[in-house]
């Protein structure tokens, strides 16, 4: 007995079927073949796969019979060699045959059982699992976590992170965060406007401290100097704001109960909308507090104002109301039409402008001296000043002197003049002159000239003019005289008094004071107004007979600002006609944070630099494409 | 919305749930049968289809006709309250995840609040856009408005394949003697793995290899793309089928055509192994939006709440 060939098939409960074959040959074949000893129906075994001898030595001796290799204890081979009393174990394709020696000790047994599937289909498989995506995807659970806390991690952890690696620059106006990416700035709602944009990446300038709401301290760790309080009594402001009612209470709650205090700047001034400019304050901020603002605050001494077009105070001029240590003193006064204003000149726009008198007729026979051809134009006098914005004093040496001469002796071709401005020099000059010079002598009295024969004409002549010159220093009494009263040079325009030293021959000047800014609570532009001619708004210059005449220009009637202004929504009162009406909110004219200077305007707005010509040259007597032009 | 995904196995014309009106359809059984089914769709004659419509217009018309101070945007008064409509809403809606597992009837059925899970899912898009005031922008708040973009769009994606594969899905099943179960698909593949095996035992190595080949691939295998698009490039059965039927032509004709036999199972083989791939091919698309949908909304709550977080820190 060589061998004993044991075929083990399981059931499908799971009991093994063993069917047993003895071979007394001493070489059995192994394969597919069914003329095989050992049958092993599995196509990845080849027909006759392997040979296996019984050695004299008792040992099994196993060769493949093709090229095609077997596995023998784990390892693929051609040949091996077993001995069964130690056991081994050959593997071909999903059979395995375990060798063993029988009970008896001599034959070794061959244990053949298929060990995988027949097929691939054919294993054992959850179907549910087999027919859904498992295993293609991953989980919807796994992703779920896993997006989500990449999400929390990227967007909440990290920006945190940032915000409390920064922190300690907060408050600090040029503390400036390294360049690069920071966390935080993915929480940027928006970008920054022009102005802040530099600090797009430092969230701390702002946000400074965790679930506080931007406070001012914040703004004005940079803004200390530019943003000037509206009323330095918050509780005044408050006041005049009033209670809201209805909705607005609701919000106000809200955000209080949310630690949103109102009265903050970023009320006004919001941030994150966009990368332009930011928005120029709106009309209804202005309108909260100062519509119908005498009924909060009954002491106030500002007038209800709420749209330019329909309810705006007449405008309130300041007026030189004297003139105390040298400087001007101003009273505010509502305009009217009759308005007066001491300046302490004496002028006459009409008969300056007139294009028919004798002012004119002069300007006429000097073409190329002034600014127009057959008259005075304002600008021969009123010179911008660098901004354009108002208007220089009119100096009496570039206005007025070329018609108003001071000389009083040409020496040579020159013209000798008296000083403009200081009394106390005109008087010298003049005493000087009488002093240094002597009456023309007469012409009998020297040369060869003919004259009456004999010497009593020529002792009559010789003491007359030795008595003129003993007196001629004298007459210089008689020229001051002359100069300072009617009819004289001073006198034509200055209101002259007596009641000076002895410096000034007992006269006095009257001080002069140019009113710079009527409006000193709004902000006029007139290159903003360049196109337009003069008298459209100083509509009563050129019939003005009074130099005390205020021909600035009021809230309404001729040439009044409401002629073309309407309201910041176009809105106007029923009597006024507007040909070409402008839309002026508050900010056009009014600033929050008062200063001299004009009301902020957002970039857009801003009026645009004209290249071609300097700034204010030509101001007064430009064209004006939509209005007529007048000429005077 | 289980009831939607498989048709009943006993009605061999499965109604869509679209269009449940049009219930009578014919299919390779030539029965007619009427259906009373509603589908979630047009549950309670499209109650929260008008109900949502109306919400969308009425937050719309406050959008445009309510005077608001600045500019729209989520900081405003109204902005607030579309916020916290939408966060609200987006965590009601997640609650359908929970609320499906208990199948109940009546007015609050898992219909009723599959349905108002799909129209109020359509509104949200609607509010979160509003509330954005159009401001979009590289962080973290439009983040979050994408990621409901996405899972609104994956959701209308699962209404559009429950709305039309499942007819596929039935189609795919029946033949001229029935319907076939998934088991059964299995089984017969296991049977006629069992037939080639055995007819296969007399091949020669270079044959038998073939065979072995499509007897060892898995038929659930192959990669995600092959599950989507339903085409196997790499089968083994349709490789062996070819080059057996070249090693046929090559070889003298015998009496007992053994080869014969075995081409005629693996193209059996390969038919239903084509039957088995479309049916996984629509199943993936039936499931496999969810795979987006899901995850993205848990994504999206996260991104809700770094939203919302980030706001109050940066107040």
């Amino acid at each position: 007995m060589s061998f004993i060939v044991r075929q083990i098939a399981l059931k499908s409960s799971g009991e093994e079927i063993v069917r047993s074959a003895s071979y007394n040959i001493r070489e059995l074949t192994v394969g597919r073949d069914t003329a095989c000893a050992v049958h092993l129906p599995d196509l990845a075994v080849n027909p006759v796969h392997a040979r296996i001898a019984l050695a004299q030595n008792g040992r099994l001796v196993i060769t493949a019979a093709t090229e095609q290799p077997f596995t023998a204890d784990g390892r693929s081979t051609l040949r091996a060699e077993i001995d069964p009393a130690v056991g081994g174990e050959l593997a071909l394709g999903g059979h395995r045959i375990a060798i063993s020696l029988a009970d008896d000790g001599k034959t070794p047994v061959l244990a053949v059982r298929r060990v995988e599937a027949l097929s691939d289909s054919a294993e054992d498989r959850d179907l549910a699992d087999a027919y859904s995506l498992r295993g293609l995807l991953p989980g919807k659970r796994i992703s779920a976590w896993g997006f989500a806390l990449l999400v929390l991690f990227a967007f909440l952890a990290l920006p945190i992170y940032s915000y409390a690696t920064y922190k300690p620059l907060a408050m600090k106006a040029d503390a400036r965060r390294p360049q690069g990416f920071h966390a935080d700035q993915t929480w940027s709602s928006g970008p920054l406007s022009l102005s802040h944009k530099a600090l797009g990446q430092n969230c701390q300038s702002c946000h400074t401290q965790a679930f506080v709401a931007v406070t001012d301290n914040a703004c004005l760790t940079c803004h200390g100097k530019d943003a000037h309080d509206h009323v330095a009594d918050k509780a005044r402001l408050m006041q005049a704001r009033g209670e809201p009612s209805g909705m607005a209470a609701v919000q106000r709650a809200v955000a209080g109960a949310f630690n949103r205090p109102t009265g903050r700047c970023v009320d006004c001034h919001t941030e994150h909308e966009g990368a332009g400019a930011m928005p120029a304050t709106r009309q209804q901020f202005c309108a909260d507090c100062h519509d119908g603002m005498k009924a909060r605050l009954p002491d106030t001494k500002i007038a209800d104002a709420a749209d330019f077009g329909t309810a705006h105070p007449q405008f309130r001029p300041a007026l030189v109301a004297g003139v105390e240590r040298g400087k001007p003193v101003l009273r505010r006064t509502a305009w009217s039409k009759n308005l007066q204003e001491d300046n302490g000149l004496k002028f006459t726009h009409g008969q300056h402008l007139s294009k028919t008198n004798g002012i004119a007729q002069m300007v006429r026979r000097m073409p190329g001296r002034f600014a127009g051809a057959d008259s005075l134009q304002c600008a021969d006098c009123h010179r911008p000043d660098s901004a354009g914005v108002r208007f220089q004093p009119v100096k009496m040496e570039q206005a007025c002197q070329s018609c108003h001469a001071l000389g009083f002796e040409r020496i040579g071709g020159t013209v000798r003049t008296l000083r403009h401005g200081e009394p106390e020099l005109v008087v010298a000059d003049l005493r000087a002159f009488y002093r240094d010079t002597a009456p023309v002598r007469p012409a009998n009295l020297s040369g060869m000239a003919r004259r009456v024969p004999g010497d009593a004409a020529l002792a009559a002549s010789a003491a007359d003019y030795a008595r003129a010159v003993r007196f001629h220093p004298a007459s210089a009494g008689q020229a001051i005289d002359r100069a300072f009263s009617k009819g004289g040079m001073c006198h034509d325009c200055h209101v002259v008094t007596r009641g000076g030293t002895a410096a000034t021959g007992g006269y006095l000047i009257q001080p002069v004071a140019q009113n710079e800014r009527y409006f000193r609570k709004g902000w006029f532009d007139h290159k903003a107004h360049r196109k337009t001619d003069c008298t459209y708004c100083h509509a009563s210059a050129a019939t003005s007979m009074k130099a005390s005449d205020v021909l600035v220009p009021g809230i309404d009637g001729k040439g009044g600002c409401r002629t073309c202004h309407v309201g910041g929504e176009g809105a106007r009162l029923a009597g006024i006609a507007v040909k070409d009406p402008v839309e002026s909110s508050c900010a056009m004219c009014h600033s929050y944070h008062m200063d001299d200077d004009a009301p902020w305007l957002p970039k857009g707005k801003r009026p645009k630099q004209d290249t071609n010509a300097p700034a204010g040259a030509n101001l007064a007597i430009a064209g004006h494409p939509r209005l007529t032009m007048k000429l005077h | 919305m289980a009831s939607s995904v498989k048709p009943p196995a006993t009605a061999p014309s499965p109604a869509s749930p679209a269009a449940p009106s049009a219930a009578a359809r014919k299919t390779g059984a030539s029965r007619e049968r009427r259906s009373t089914h509603e589908g979630f769709l047009t549950h309670r004659r499209m109650f929260w289809a008008k109900l949502s419509g109306a919400l969308a217009l009425g937050l719309t018309a406050l959008y445009i006709f309510v005077p608001l101070p600045g500019t729209h945007f989520g900081s405003s008064w109204l902005g607030y309250a579309l916020g916290t409509i939408g966060a609200l809403l987006i965590l009601w809606l997640t609650m359908l995840g929970v609320r499906k597992r208990a199948i109940t009837p009546g007015r609050w059925s898992l219909k009723g609040w599959t349905s108002a899970h799909v129209y109020l899912g359509l509104c949200v898009t609607v509010i979160g856009t509003l509330h954005s005031g159009f401001h979009f922008g590289w962080n973290v708040h439009t983040l979050a408005w994408a990621l409901m973009l996405i899972v609104v769009a994956s959701g209308v994606f699962g209404i559009w394949v429950y709305a039309t594969l499942p007819r596929a899905l039935s189609a795919n099943r029946y033949d001229a003697e029935g319907a076939i179960t998934e088991r059964q698909m299995v089984e017969a593949l296991r049977s006629i793995d069992r037939q080639i095996h055995e007819a296969a035992q007399p091949l020669d190595p270079q044959a038998a290899a073939l065979v072995g080949q499509s007897l060892e691939q898995n038929p659930f295998g192959g990669s995600l793309w092959n599950r989507m698009t339903g085409r196997y490039p790499d089968c083994a059965t349709h490789r062996a089928m070819m080059d057996l039927r070249a090693l046929r032509a090559a070889r003298q004709r015998t009496k007992d055509d053994l080869l014969g036999r075995i081409d005629a199972l693996l193209a059996r083989k390969d038919a239903m192994l084509d039957r088995l791939r479309q049916h996984l091919k629509l199943k993936a698309w039936l499931q496999g939006w969810l795979y987006v949908h899901v995850p993205v909304t848990f994504a999206l709550i996260a991104a809700l709440c770094a939203h919302v977080v980030s706001v109050f820190f940066y107040w």
